[in-house]
Parts: structure tokens; sequence; C-alpha cells
């Protein structure tokens, strides 16, 4: 059964179930029978959150193997290498270069970049999406950067996202959010 | 009329709202709690239907039942263990039946992702001698659900729905037309004293009824398509339903499968004629042996739970390990190839602003000789460290009636209840009645935030606004207890620190009963509240770390200094009244 999943982590208000219902219904779009879990509750206090879109010709699945994820999302790097071990050498990583504080804790950064940099996937691609984002005005337009870089490794058409973000977001976000995939489309030149 | 077909991508709560109304259900009620809140949030947009939030479970259930014998069809929602406060009107609405269909909606949590236990609910259909339904992802949730209305009419019986959090929470490619919907049956409120009033003589004619209409169950659950074999070429076969269904299916796509969907009464003939052909059974069910158990009372030889686990939720990699047990996958199809690595966790924690938090840290530092009963809300994250005050969490109203015992049963700590507003509401009124007229030596905090936050904000009865966001007059927490005949109530605005710690303190150590309503509102819900933040004027700062005990996650520590997170601050402050420096902490603009 050939089925590919693109794993969203990062930290409870970092946009996660929005940036993954972009992807499921571009996957729709695109043809595909799509599962999507997610987790709410307790995560949405500032704890940890995932959610994985599963795509193929049949998905029963919503949740992921170990070692299975093609593609990964991560907004925050302490989250992407809790999940790390979904992830295999094949993987894809787009990583936002930030770190969320956790409380009561000192994290030191050094080497969980050293961490983040010796994972050995095909591709990792860690950059300070947020530093783009300020640049196209609005600190929140991180996820659809990086979802315009990840969409370049996808089997999936870049019209089949432009249509999902319409679906999704609400008017007055759909403008500038397509500016966002796109300016991050092109990012994928850098990394080719 | 021709078909429009919607295709889109619905989470299963979303689907359960949609197959709901197309069941013809008019009337929904129920109590928040996760993973079922957002189905009566989904219903409630639909034209021409009553969706309301009850104070409780019992009170959604019963009110449920009251329309359904009115002539309505109707539907109640609860979380699993919402099911054991409604578990008293679901036994006996066994023996009346409806009138109009009744669906029970249960949504269990496998894994405990937001629960204090993680019972298996399938337990009450046998229970209460009613039929149960499960679905396996968000288009059976939308069908399945329409489906239940016309079991209930058909065999004049509630019908239990069960969902889980995974097939709750998770989207799926659901395709429908919005229009096709149920005949109208046209029923009348009906009066039927024999089978609506349970007194003795009534109900030991209705349990009769009840085992009769048990029997006809056990024939039709062997008829109805949402029990099916799925044929394979596998010399064995697995019986699974629910979302193990799904793991079997992705792990073992040859196999045969007996896949449940109408799982009390169990289809054992069904069963055992496709058994027959096989050389080993094996069932597939998540939690409880619930399947295995009554297959193996009806005599069929199957095997199940000594492959799998009786805890946590199921995933792909643990049916895989437990497929592999039994035999019937010889090796893993992936590998291990990077092990988990050594982080530090990442608990929730109370959001920055919270008015829970000086409430916590007062009482932490109150010191060592109190008992704190808390209770189930966002505050329940008042129990973790750095704040670590509280010491019991059962469920939803327990903190004041277990201070009532604590308080009796000793003299040495001073007890002290913590509940919210909502838990209040639900199942916290007669405990505050058991202590007033038990005498209680205690202090009960109601931190009245007016909202039921936890669950993502749905209104309370002091809200002010119900589910469909009509404006109502609020029930005033202070006014109820007054009402009662406690005398020392007091209401406090807790950003007020040290008038707040200073009235805690003096309650706590006077004898006798006292209940304070710290009365600060949510900073989520209903809107988002965000003051002026704070700023850390570094040189003043003295690296003593007495911001971090208040687990703000606004703030974080850097080379010896606090520094305050601007996006994340919303000028409570809290922090600054807990500094021992004059001045440390100020206002952005003043600095």
């Amino acid at each position: 059964m050939n089925i590919n999943s693109v794993l969203f982590v990062g930290v409870g208000g970092d946009g996660i179930i929005t940036a993954s219902n972009v992807v499921a219904y571009a996957c729709m779009f695109a043809g595909f029978d799509v599962k999507k879990s997610e987790i709410h509750g307790m995560s949405q206090r500032g704890g940890s959150v995932s959610a994985s879109v599963r795509y193929g010709d049949k998905v029963y699945s919503p949740t992921d193997k170990i070692g299975s994820v093609r593609f990964m999302l991560a907004t925050e790097k302490v989250e992407m290498l809790r999940w790390a071990q979904y992830l295999n050498k094949n993987s894809v990583v787009v990583v936002n270069d930030r770190i969320v504080p956790i409380i009561g804790q000192t994290i030191e950064e050094d080497k969980i970049d050293e961490m983040v940099e010796n994972i050995g996937v095909e591709k990792l691609i860690k950059r300070r999406f947020v530093d783009d984002a300020n640049n196209l005005g609005n600190s929140r337009l991180s996820n659809t950067i990086m979802l315009g870089l990840l969409s370049n490794f996808m089997d999936i058409d870049e019209k089949y996202f432009v249509d999902a973000i319409d679906q999704i977001l609400p008017d007055k976000l759909r403008t500038i959010n397509q500016t966002a995939f796109s300016y991050g489309s092109r990012l994928s030149e850098e990394y080719a | 009329m021709g078909l429009k077909i919607i295709k889109k991508i619905l989470s299963g709560n979303q689907a359960i709202s949609i197959g709901a109304y197309k069941g013809n259900a008019r009337f929904g009620s129920g109590y928040p709690g996760t993973p079922s809140s957002e189905i009566l949030e989904h219903f409630k947009n639909y034209p021409n239907v009553t969706a309301q939030w009850a104070p409780n479970e019992k009170a959604g259930f019963e009110a449920a039942l009251g329309a359904s014998i009115a002539g309505t069809r109707s539907f109640a929602t609860m979380k699993h263990v919402g099911l054991n406060v409604a578990a008293d009107p679901l036994m006996t609405s066994s023996y009346t039946g409806v009138n109009a269909s009744f669906v029970v909606v249960t949504a269990d949590d496998p894994g405990m992702h937001s629960s204090q236990n993680e019972q298996d609910n399938r337990r009450y259909a046998k229970f209460a001698k009613v039929p149960l339904i499960e679905p396996s992802d968000p288009f059976e949730a939308m069908a399945f659900m329409q489906y239940a209305f016309i079991v209930s009419e058909k065999f004049d019986t509630p019908v239990i729905v069960r969902s889980t959090t995974r097939i709750s929470h998770s989207l799926g490619v659901v395709q429908f037309d919005p229009r096709t919907l149920d005949n109208e049956q046209n029923l009348k409120l009906q009066k039927d004293f024999r089978k609506y009033v349970m007194i003795p003589a009534n109900a030991i004619s209705r349990h009769k009824v009840v085992l009769d209409r048990l029997e006809k169950l056990r024939v039709f659950t062997n008829e109805t398509p949402i029990n099916k074999v799925e044929k394979g070429k596998t010399s064995f076969g697995i019986i699974t339903s629910s979302m193990a269904y799904n793991y079997v299916k992705e792990l073992l796509p040859d196999a045969h499968v007996f896949k449940v969907g109408f799982s009390y009464p169990m289809p054992v003939e069904k069963i055992r004629e496709f058994i027959s052909k096989l050389d080993r059974i094996v069932v597939v069910e998540e939690l409880e042996p619930f399947m295995e158990e009554e297959l193996k009372i009806a005599g069929l030889n199957v095997e199940g739970k000594k492959y799998f686990p009786y805890d946590g939720e199921f995933n792909l990699d643990i049916v895989e390990e437990g497929l592999k047990k039994a035999g019937l996958i010889k090796e893993k199809t992936t590998k291990v190839v990077f092990s988990e690595l050594k982080l530090p966790k990442r608990p929730p924690a109370l959001c920055p602003g919270c008015p829970h938090r000086p409430i916590f840290d007062i009482l932490h530092s109150l010191g060592k000789d109190i008992f704190i009963t808390g209770d189930i809300g966002c505050y329940t994250l008042g129990c973790l460290p750095p704040l670590s005050a509280m010491h019991t969490t059962v469920c939803m109203g327990a903190s004041i009636s277990m201070g009532v015992g604590a308080s009796k049963a000793q003299s040495e700590q001073k007890v002290v209840a913590v509940i919210g507003d909502s838990t209040f509401f639900h199942t916290g009124i007669q405990p505050l009645i058991d202590a007033y007229v038990n005498n209680a030596n205690m202090t009960i905090i109601i931190l009245d935030n007016r909202i039921t936050a936890m669950t993502g904000g749905q209104p309370d009865p002091g809200s002010g606004f119900t589910l469909k966001n009509k404006q109502v007059k609020p029930i005033r927490i202070y006014d109820l207890v007054k009402s009662i005949g406690i005398e020392r109530v007091y209401e406090i605005d807790q950003y007020n620190y040290e008038n707040t710690k200073k009235l805690l303190k003096d309650e706590i150590n006077k004898p006798g009963l006292s209940v304070i309503i710290p009365t600060r509102p949510c900073v989520l819900a209903p809107r988002k509240i965000k003051d002026t933040p704070l700023v850390v004027v570094s040189d003043k700062c003295v690296d003593c770390k007495r911001c971090l005990r208040i687990a703000c996650p606004a703030i974080d520590f850097k080379n010896n200094k606090a520094i305050i997170n601007e996006m994340l601050c919303t000028g409570c402050e809290v922090c600054m009244h807990v500094c021992p420096v004059e001045g440390a902490i100020i206002k952005k603009e003043e600095k």
C-alpha cells in the first residue's frame, strides 16, 4: 500500500492545525484519499502538539508508524527531535530555527542545534522562517512559507495548495498567505 | 430531485453532527468534555434545531430523553466519564424505551489524552441492555449516527454510539448529500403511564420487554449490513471494530476481516459462519476484551488479548507487535532508524495571564500544613511543579466532598477545596450543601472564570450566554452560595495579589466553613484578554528566580536574568507582585 505522510510537530498555539488542514485539502483536491489526526485538549495549554496527514489511493490509519514518515514540518527544534523516531533516511524535514522555552528548564540551544544537524535524513532545511515572515510583514506567516517550501518535495501540484489555502483560510488572510506560499516555494531553489 | 454531493474533509465529531441532522434529530444536549465537545458546537449551526449545554451529563441525557418522549428525535453527547454521571437515567431509559429516536454519544479516550481514566464504555451497552454502534472513521461516524436513529425507533430503545478520541479528532474524506434526510414520522408527545412511569409494578413488566427486545436485537445484529465480512486470502481471520479496524487493514491488507459496526449484541451467528471456514481467529480490539468475551461466552474458539495490551491507545506499531506475537506477521515492515532522544518534556501549563496562577502560588506559599482537594479543569495543572498545590483529583465535583471527609477525619491539616465554576455547576453544588449541613471545617475556593475553559471555552450557567450565543442573565455564584445559608462568602479580584493572599490566609486559619470566589475571567474565552505587557529592568534583577515559581510561559531566564516575552505577556502583573525587588518588573511604557 503506497501511503505518504506529512507529520506536523510543534507547540500549542503554533498553528499546526491550520497548516495541516491546508495540506489535507491539497491532497484531496489532487485526487488522493486522506486521513488526518490531531490531538486537542491538554495540548492547547502550551504542550507538545502534532498532526499527521496521510495520503494515498486508500488510507486507513490516520496516524503514522515509527520510521515511516516521508515529510516533516516542525515549527520548533526541540519538538522536531521529539518526533525524530518517526523519520527515516529518506525523510525531508523543514524546521523553523527557533526554540520555545520550557517552564523551569534551561535548554542549551547549541546542543539542540547539534542534534538537529546530525539527524541524518535525506534533506534537512533549518532556517529562521520567522525572519522571512517578518520580511513579508506578518510574523504568523512562517508556517505557510514552510509549506510552500515543503510542497516542492511532495508529489502534489502547487495549484492544489493554492485551492486549499482558499478553502481553509478566511477571506482577509487569503492573499497574504498565497504570497507567503509562493515565497516559500521559490525558496526551494536555494535548497535544490 | 437531483443529488447534490458535497465532498469535504471532516472530523469525526463534525461527521457525527451531520449524521444526527440527517437522522432527523432536532434536539441535542450534553456537557462539554474532550473528545466530545465539538459535536454539539457543530450541530447548533443547523436551522430549526435545539442545541444546548446542560450543567452536567445527567441533566443533558434526561433533557434528550424528555424530548424523545415528547416526539422529537434527540441525542445527548458526553465524554466517557460523563456517561458515569448519566448512568442513572441510562439504566432506566432502557426500560422506558423511547418514543422518537434517542441516541447517546459517548466519546471514549483510550490513551487518556485528556482524561482521568480510560474506561471502555462498550461495557455500558451490555450493562443497560441497549444496542451499541461503533464507527471506525469520519465517514462511518456520519452514516452510523444516522443509522442509529433508525435502530432506536425500530426497537424502541436508546442506542449508544461510541466514538474514541482518534475517531472524533481524526479527519477523513466524507461525501454526502445534505438534503437526504430520513422520513419524518410526525410523532406526537406520548403519555403512557405503563411505559414511562417506572414504579416497581410497571418496571417489572418493562424489564421483560427489555429482555424480549434483546432477543430481537440478537437476531438483527446478524442481519445488519454494518456487521460485515471483508474477504481475503489468508487461512486465518481477524475480528475487529472501531479504530483498530484501520490498523488491521493497513497491516494485513490480504486478511479475511470481520468488521463489527454493531457490537452489542454481538453478531454471534454471522461470526460462527465466518469462523467455520478458517484455521484461526484473532480478535483485535482496543482496551477491554469486550468482543472476545462475548464470543467466548457463545462458545467460539477465538484468541485476542493474550497478544494485545489491555491499556493505552492502539497504533500501527502496537497492533503490528501484537500480530507478530500471534504469528500472523513475520517481520515488522519498518525499522527504527532513529531511537527516541532524551529531551526535556513539555508539559501543558496554565496560560500567561491565567487567573488561576496567583491562587496556586499563594496556596503553595502558605506552607505544608494545608491539604488541597482539587477538581477537573485547567486548574488541575496547579498540581504540577513548581506550583505543586493540589493533593487529590478524582472526578467532577469531588474536591468539595472529599474535602468534607478529610476535614472530619483529622485536624492536623487545614483543608482547602479548589473547584472551577463550570465544575461547580456540574456536580459541586450538592457537595457544597454537604459541607454546610455537616458543618465541615474547610475553605472552598470556587475559581469563577465564567467559562468551561479546558474543553475550549463553552459557556456555563455563569457565562451570560448559551451554546447558540443567546444572551441570558448569568447565575452569580456568590448569590447561590449565600442562599444556602453559608455566612463567610467572599468575592475577590485575585490579580490583587496581596489582598487575596491575606484573605486566603485568614480564612484558612479560621475555624468553620468559608467560600472564596476569585472572579477574574479566563484570558482566552469568550474573548482574548491582553493588557500592556511587562518588562524586566535587567540591572535590578537579582537572579532569585522567584518569578519562575509562578510557572508563567511568558517568563524565561537567560544569563541569570529574567526576561518576559512581550508577545505572550498579558500584563496580569502577578510576577510583579511576587518579585521581591521594587521596580525590577515594570509596565512596558514606563521603561
